[in-house]
C-alpha cells in the first residue's frame, strides 16, 4: 500500500535527544529517529502493522524507516520524522536565499516495503561518503 | 562494598538553551565515574551518564590511514591537521555551539589566521531569527521576568516538552512567580502548531496551523489587531472567529510572552516568520507589555552568535577570505557553500553536520578532508580524516555559556577528562600555535 500527497514535518523528540547523548552508532538511535509517525486514519489506509518498514520519498530523496502512529495528533495528511540522519535524506537542503535549509513542509509519499531495512546512523551517511 | 561519592552541586547543564543550573552530579571518587544526576531531564542526565568511558568516546587523537583511524600522538594529530587547514583554498570552521565561550573565542582567532568560513549552528536552526531581528529589532526579556509576570505564554512552532524539557517547570508554566503565585493556574499557554504536540496537550488553548502558513496566520492576527475585517472564513486553517478570539485575548492579558521555535524558522517563510512575529509582539504593546523569546537548542548556539558577533561584528556566517569578515547568511552558511561545492577543507568542533545537514550538502562534506574535534563516535567524526579527542565542556572542563535569553552562567568542571582528551579551548590553542609554524608567523 501507498500513501500521496502527504506532507513531512520533522523536528526534535526527547527520544532523539536522550539517543543522540547515549550514542548516535546505537540501534537506539534508529529506533528514536529512524522512524516515521503518521496520523492514526492515515496509518489505516497504509494497512500494515506498526513497525513494518516504509519508504518516505520527496523530490530531495527517499529512505526506508520503521511506521509508527503519532502520539502528537491527530493530524491528518501529516507524517513526522525525528531530526537526524534519516529525515536529513528527504528534507529540501534550499534557503530561498537566508541560509537556513528548508526542514520542514516537503510533499511526500510513502510506500509500504515489508523486506526494506532500516540502516543504522553510521551506515546510512556512510552511502554519502561513497556516492 | 561501600562506594565513596563527591557531589557537585549547582551544575550548568550543557544540554539546550535552558542552561537549567540547579543540577547535582554524584562522582565516585575512585572510579571518577558520574553515577548519579539528580535534577536534570532525561536528556541532560544522560549527558552526564555519556561522557563515562564507552565504547563510542574517543580516548586519544587518530588519523584515518588507509581507510581505517589509527592511534597517533597529538603531535602527529595536530601536525595533520594544520597542514590540511593551511593547505585548503577555502576552509570551512563549523560548529560551536555545545562548547564553551573561551573556545569559541579561540575558533575565531583560527578562522582569521586562515581566510577561513567561520560558522555555528545558528546557519540551521534560529540563523533566521537573528537576520529578523537585525531587520526590525525585538522585544525580548530574561526568563527570570517571565517566570516572575507572564500571564500568557504562546509557543509558537516549539514543542518545550521533548526539546526544552524542563523550560516549563523552571520558567515558563508550572513556575510559582512573584507576580504569578499559583503558577500553573495563574497562567494562560496557547500553542500553535500544526501537530497537536504534547505541550499543546497541557495547553489551555491549542490553533491548529496548516504547515508553512504560519506567514499567514501571523499577518492575519495583525490585521484583527489593527480593527480591519478580512472577508475570508479562515486563514491558514484557523477560522476567523478562533483568529479574533485570539487577539482579544492577547489584548486584555497583563503580561504576554511569544517563545518560538524551529516551526518559524525552518519552514518555508524562514526569516519572514519571525520578521511579522516580532512586528506583531512590538504591536501589541500599545495595548499591553508583550515580548518574545527564541527558544535557541545548543545550550551554548546564543554565546555562539555573542561571541563571533564581539569579535567580528556578526553572529554567524562569516567569511574571511578578503582578509576582514563579511557576512551574508544566503551565500556564507555552511549548508550553502557545500551546496555549491566550494569548500575543500573543513574542521568542526563539537557539532555533528553529518547527522544535521541535508543529505547534498554532507555529499560535499565528504569529498573533501575533514577534522573533527569530538568526544563521541558520530556520523560526521566516523569519516573524518583526523578526529582530535575533547573534553565535554560543562562536565569535564569549565566555561562560560549564554542561556537562550542572553544570561551567561558558568559551566562547572564535575569530574577529568578521560584518557588522553583536552578540552575543546586547549586543542584549538595548539592547533593555532601549528597552524602559526606552518604559516611561518
Amino acid at each position: 500500500m501507498s500513501l500521496d500527497n502527504l506532507i513531512l514535518l520533522t523536528g526534535r523528540t526527547i527520544s532523539q535527544g536522550v539517543a543522540l547523548e547515549g550514542g548516535k552508532a546505537s540501534r537506539e538511535n534508529v529506533r528514536a529517529c529512524g522512524i516515521c509517525t503518521f496520523d492514526a486514519d492515515d496509518f489505516k489506509k497504509l494497512d500494515c502493522l506498526v513497525g513494518t518498514p516504509v519508504k518516505v520519498i520527496t523530490d530531495y530523496g527517499e529512505v526506508v524507516l520503521y511506521s509508527t502512529i503519532t502520539e502528537e495528533g491527530p493530524h491528518q495528511g501529516i507524517i513526522f520524522i525525528p531530526m537526524g540522519p534519516w529525515a536529513n535524506q528527504l528534507v529540501n537542503p534550499s534557503s530561498q536565499g537566508c541560509g537556513t535549509p528548508t526542514y520542514k513542509g516537503m510533499k511526500a509519499k510513502v510506500e509500504v516495503v515489508k523486506s526494506g531495512k532500516v540502516l543504522g546512523a553510521i551506515e546510512l551517511i556512510g552511502r554519502l561518503k561513497e556516492a | 562494598m561501600v562506594v565513596k561519592i563527591r557531589t557537585v552541586k549547582d551544575v550548568s547543564c550543557p544540554f539546550c538553551g535552558t542552561l537549567c543550573d540547579d543540577l547535582e552530579i554524584d562522582v565516585d571518587i575512585k572510579t571518577d565515574l558520574v553515577v548519579e544526576v539528580r535534577n536534570g531531564c532525561q536528556i541532560g542526565t544522560r549527558k552526564y551518564f555519556s561522557s563515562n568511558p564507552s565504547d563510542h568516546r574517543y580516548m586519544k587523537p587518530l588519523i584515518k590511514v588507509n581507510g581505517e583511524h589509527k592511534e597517533v600522538s597529538w603531535d602527529e594529530a595536530l601536525d595533520k591537521a594544520a597542514d590540511i587547514l593551511v593547505n585548503a583554498q577555502r576552509p570551512l570552521l563549523y560548529g560551536f555551539s555545545s562548547t564553551e565561550c573561551e573556545a569559541q573565542s579561540r575558533g575565531v582567532e583560527l578562522a582569521e589566521m586562515l581566510n577561513a568560513i567561520l560558522d555555528n549552528t545558528a546557519s540551521v536552526c534560529h540563523g533566521p531569527s537573528l537576520l529578523a531581528i537585525q531587520d526590525v529589532g525585538a522585544s525580548l526579556a530574561t526568563l527570570g521576568e517571565i517566570k516572575n509576570r507572564a500571564d500568557t505564554i504562546i509557543f509558537w512552532g516549539s514543542n518545550p516538552v521533548h526539546a526544552h524539557p524542563r523550560h516549563l517547570s523552571r520558567y515558563s508554566d508550572f513556575i510559582r512567580g512573584y507576580f504569578r503565585t499559583d503558577g500553573r493556574n495563574d497562567r494562560n499557554i496557547i500553542v500553535i502548531d500544526p501537530r497537536y504536540t504534547h505541550t499543546a496537550q497541557i495547553a489551555d488553548k491549542y490553533i491548529k496551523v496548516n504547515p508553512s502558513e504560519d506567514y499567514e496566520l501571523i499577518q492575519a492576527i495583525r490585521a484583527v489587531l489593527r480593527g480591519s475585517e478580512l472577508d475570508v472564513k479562515e486563514v491558514s486553517g484557523v477560522p476567523m472567529d478562533d483568529i479574533k478570539e485570539l487577539v482579544e485575548e492577547l489584548k486584555s492579558c497583563n503580561f504576554g510572552v511569544v517563545f518560538f521555535g524551529m516551526g518559524l524558522t525552518q519552514s518555508l517563510a524562514h526569516h519572514r516568520n519571525v520578521d511579522t512575529a516580532i512586528r506583531l509582539v512590538a504591536e501589541l504593546n500599545d495595548y499591553t507589555k508583550f515580548l518574545l523569546i527564541p527558544m535557541r537548542g545548543h545550550y551554548n548556539v546564543a554565546g555562539a552568535n555573542q561571541v563571533f558577533t564581539w569579535n567580528t561584528g556578526y553572529p554567524y556566517s562569516i567569511d574571511f577570505s578578503r582578509g576582514y569578515p563579511r557576512y551574508n547568511p544566503g551565500e556564507f552558511s555552511s549548508v550553502e557553500l557545500l551546496l555549491r561545492d566550494e569548500v575543500d577543507a573543513s574542521l568542526i568542533v563539537a557539532s555533528d553536520p553529518g547527522s544535521n545537514f541535508p543529505a547534498a550538502s554532507v555529499k560535499n562534506l565528504f569529498k573533501h578532508p575533514l577534522i573533527s574535534i569530538e568526544p563521541h563516535k558520530t556520523p560526521t567524526s566516523a569519516f573524518a580524516d583526523v578526529i582530535l579527542p575533547a573534553a565535554i565542556a560543562g562536565i569535564e572542563c569549565e566555561g562560560t555559556a549564554y542561556r537562550m535569553d542572553g544570561v551567561p552562567l558558568r559551566l562547572r568542571k564535575v569530574k577529568d577528562p578521560p584518557g588522553d582528551t583536552l578540552s575543546d579551548k586547549e586543542i584549538l590553542e595548539r592547533l593555532i600555535e601549528k597552524v602559526k609554524e606552518k604559516l611561518g608567523e
